[in-house]
């Protein structure tokens, strides 16, 4: 690197003043909260006892890592995110294909599309709460009338976790459909023509063409939408809180009621550095897709 | 960030000191709170205080109120207190003593039912609260199926007896199972974790003869009682109620209930009122509450529960919250909030005469409140509620049998009661 021109040294420093509002307000909100929690995780620290005088080490760490609910807790969030994910990709990438070709209303589909990403996350549990109660519901009279049995939506252990996660899928599944969606209108249309110069099918130029090209699009949206479904909070909160049993006990209600119903502060934060360590590696791995994606 | 936070808290609360007396009260969602609503302008026309009210779900209430608690100036000029965080409160000396204002201002306590002090007034001798209502629970059962002669004539044949409100546990089980016919549930039951689970089932275990714990706080609701409460609670839910009623909360179950499709639930007293309002109710004036019938006809299963009123170690304005607390609980206003149907917990109001014209039903809620047991109430009460909650919740969903779940439950509670040096 060249040394730096005053002009240039004036810009930099214009650019850290036009900068430093915004980076001192991250630094408060977002880097403080984290440093606090990653130190209180080393320490016996309750609300109810508030206070840095017992230093625990790893002691929390231990504590969680052998905790039988702490680990179920993280099992069914693996289970959750992959049904989410998968499912949303599937769908959303079905929906953005097939609107991808749609000439005539797009801006209509899409808006219909997008509505339910427009909810609050709390609104659209208690909508499909009411909507899936067992005997005063809509969905199981609707069922009733065409002769089947009342559905246990949320009161069965198996049946409550898909409904949640059919719930998420309905509630963010237009997120899937508008990325991959920008992804597939920005692929060029010349390899698309001389394909079908060249005679081949539908499915083919699917696969040999979009496909590869949409390969970093494909990888970033998965990720973004893991590290999202990862800390999926308030679904559970209202629509379940966790039951029935443990069957959809998902780690960041964990966490939130060992801090609040707990009260034990360290111990959640604890968990919550495991969780941070996690999604920071997906991070990382998103990081790394994009640069790769540019490079290609 | 925790400075920057409670900087903009007294901040806050600096702002609402110099716009002169505003008091903000965090409350839950429920009929009583309603009643005060309607009281309000009655207040603010004689104090000049506004009283600002944030209703918000029993589930939201402790999180929003733990952060404004340890804050040293919070949000909120007064609290509601559930019976069972009084433990954690008083233990993080969280709530003001309230007797050198009551002693000043002269304010009656003994008009209070004991038991209500006892669980939402006094700790160890200092009144740190003043009861706001009690919320012990009762059995609405619906007394037009009982008095009708064709299900009178049925039940007689089948079980050699005669169809009346139950005196007996047994006796209310058999009715549960004989008004499980055409499309009618017998019961409906609150089975979402962790609370309205382990409130309701508090109610069975009691009824069923057996106890949270012996005097030296070592678990005792593992027993065979215990075991036979859930089992009992279990086969309810599943054979004689409504699909998914493991995860009803209140509202839903009080919905299936109200529409006429369930004999009985075992729920809060205040939803009595909401019996008779036909605006939420198709069973108006064909239903009526009891306590919890035991094994016999003497002993009652009711759990008891209450709120009081106090005033946070945090909060901005105390005096305008006092004034606000002896308005609120002052004879007259008391009175007016129970001829609006709310829950007494004084025994003037009960013994009212007004009161009980209005509703006859008032006589049979001191009886149930008299009769009512408590539960455990300590520092990790809520933690032992989140931890009962999910092992019943658990063996509802037949993860494991009721005997694994009250052990792994009474275990943790020996633990948690132990830590809080209670045990002996």
């Amino acid at each position: 690197m060249t040394a730096a021109t005053p002009m240039e040294m004036r810009d930099r420093r214009f650019g850290w003043m036009l900068t430093a509002p915004g980076l001192a307000l991250l630094a408060a909100v977002v880097l403080f909260p984290i440093l606090w929690a990653g130190t209180t995780s080393f320490f016996d620290y309750t609300l109810i006892m508030p206070g840095y005088d017992n230093f625990a080490g790893f002691g929390n760490y231990a504590k969680a890592a052998g905790d039988g609910e702490f680990l179920h807790a993280a099992w069914i969030t693996v289970l959750f995110v992959l049904a989410v994910v998968s499912i949303q990709f599937a769908i959303g990438l079905l929906v953005a294909l097939m609107l991808n070709d749609t000439e005539r209303g797009k801006g209509v589909y899409y808006l219909i599309l997008l509505c339910p990403l427009l909810i609050n996350p709390v609104v659209v549990g208690l909508m499909w709460r009411m909507i899936l109660h067992p005997t005063l519901g809509i969905v199981n009279w609707l069922l009733s009338t065409v002769g089947i049995e009342p559905v246990n939506w949320l009161g069965a252990p198996d049946m409550a976790f898909w409904t949640v996660v059919l719930v998420d899928i309905w509630h963010q599944v237009s997120f899937m459909v508008v990325l991959l969606l920008a992804g597939l209108s920005s692929l060029p249309a010349e390899p698309y023509e001389a394909a079908r110069v060249d005679g081949a099918s539908a499915l083919q130029r699917f696969w040999h063409i979009t496909l590869p090209m949409m390969k970093p699009v494909i990888a970033i949206t998965l990720l973004i939408r893991m590290i999202f479904a990862i800390k999926t909070y308030d679904i559970i909160y209202i629509m379940t809180r966790g039951g029935p049993g443990t069957a959809t006990d998902l780690i960041s209600y964990f966490i939130y009621r060992r801090a609040f119903v707990s009260l034990d502060l360290g111990e959640a934060c604890a968990m919550a550095a495991m969780l941070l360590i996690v999604i920071a590696g997906m991070t990382a791995l998103l990081w790394r897709t994009m640069r790769t994606a540019q490079d290609d | 960030m925790k400075r920057i936070l409670l900087a903009s808290l007294s901040g806050l609360a600096l702002a609402a000191a110099a716009q002169a007396e505003e008091v903000n009260i965090l409350m839950e969602a429920v009929p009583d709170t309603t009643y005060i609503q309607q009281l309000l302008p009655e207040f603010e026309e004689e104090t000049g205080i506004k009283v600002n009210l944030e209703v918000v779900n029993y589930a939201e209430m402790h999180t929003k109120l733990v952060p404004q608690l340890v804050a040293r100036s919070g949000s909120y000029s007064a609290i509601v207190v559930d019976f069972y965080w009084v433990g954690e409160f008083y233990k993080a000396g969280w709530m003001q003593p309230l007797d050198d204002r009551i002693e000043a201002d002269g304010f009656d306590t003994s008009v209070y039912v004991p038991a209500m002090m006892d669980l939402v007034g006094q700790v160890e001798g200092t009144t740190y609260m003043l009861p706001f209502y009690n919320y012990a629970m009762g059995l609405l059962y619906r007394t037009d199926l009982l008095e009708d002669e064709a299900n009178k004539a049925a039940y007689l044949e089948a079980t050699g007896s005669e169809l009346k409100a139950p005196e007996t546990w047994d006796e209310y089980l058999r009715q549960v199972a004989f008004f499980t016919k055409d499309g009618q549930y017998g019961v409906v039951n609150q089975g979402l974790r962790p609370d309205p689970i382990a409130m309701e089932w508090s109610n069975y275990l009691f009824a069923s003869g057996g106890s949270f714990m012996d005097e030296g706080w070592h678990a005792t609701f593992n027993s065979p009682e215990g075991v036979a409460a859930l089992e009992t609670y279990i086969k309810n839910l599943n054979d004689y109620g409504p699909v998914g009623a493991a995860s009803f909360s209140f509202d839903e179950a009080f919905n299936v209930f109200s529409q006429g499709q369930a004999y009985s639930y075992i729920t809060y007293n205040f939803f009595r009122a909401a019996v008779d309002d036909p605006s939420s109710s198709a069973v108006v004036g064909k239903a009526e509450i009891m306590g919890v019938p035991g094994q016999t006809p003497e002993e009652g299963g009711s759990l008891n529960g209450a709120w009081g009123w106090a005033i946070p170690k945090s909060s901005p304005n105390p005096d305008a919250a006092w004034k606000f607390l002896q308005w609120v609980e002052s004879p007259e206003i008391a009175k007016k909030r129970a001829l609006l149907g709310g829950s007494p917990t004084r025994l003037d109001v009960f013994d009212d005469e007004e009161v009980i014209a209005k509703y006859p039903q008032t006589v049979a809620l001191k009886e149930l409140l008299l009769g009512s047991h408590n539960f455990p109430t300590f520092t990790y009460t809520p933690q032992f509620v989140e931890v009962l909650g999910r092992e019943l919740s658990l063996a509802v969903a037949g993860e494991k049998t009721a005997q694994e779940a009250l052990d792994t439950a009474a275990a943790e509670f020996d633990e948690m009661a132990a830590k809080d040096g209670r045990q002996k």
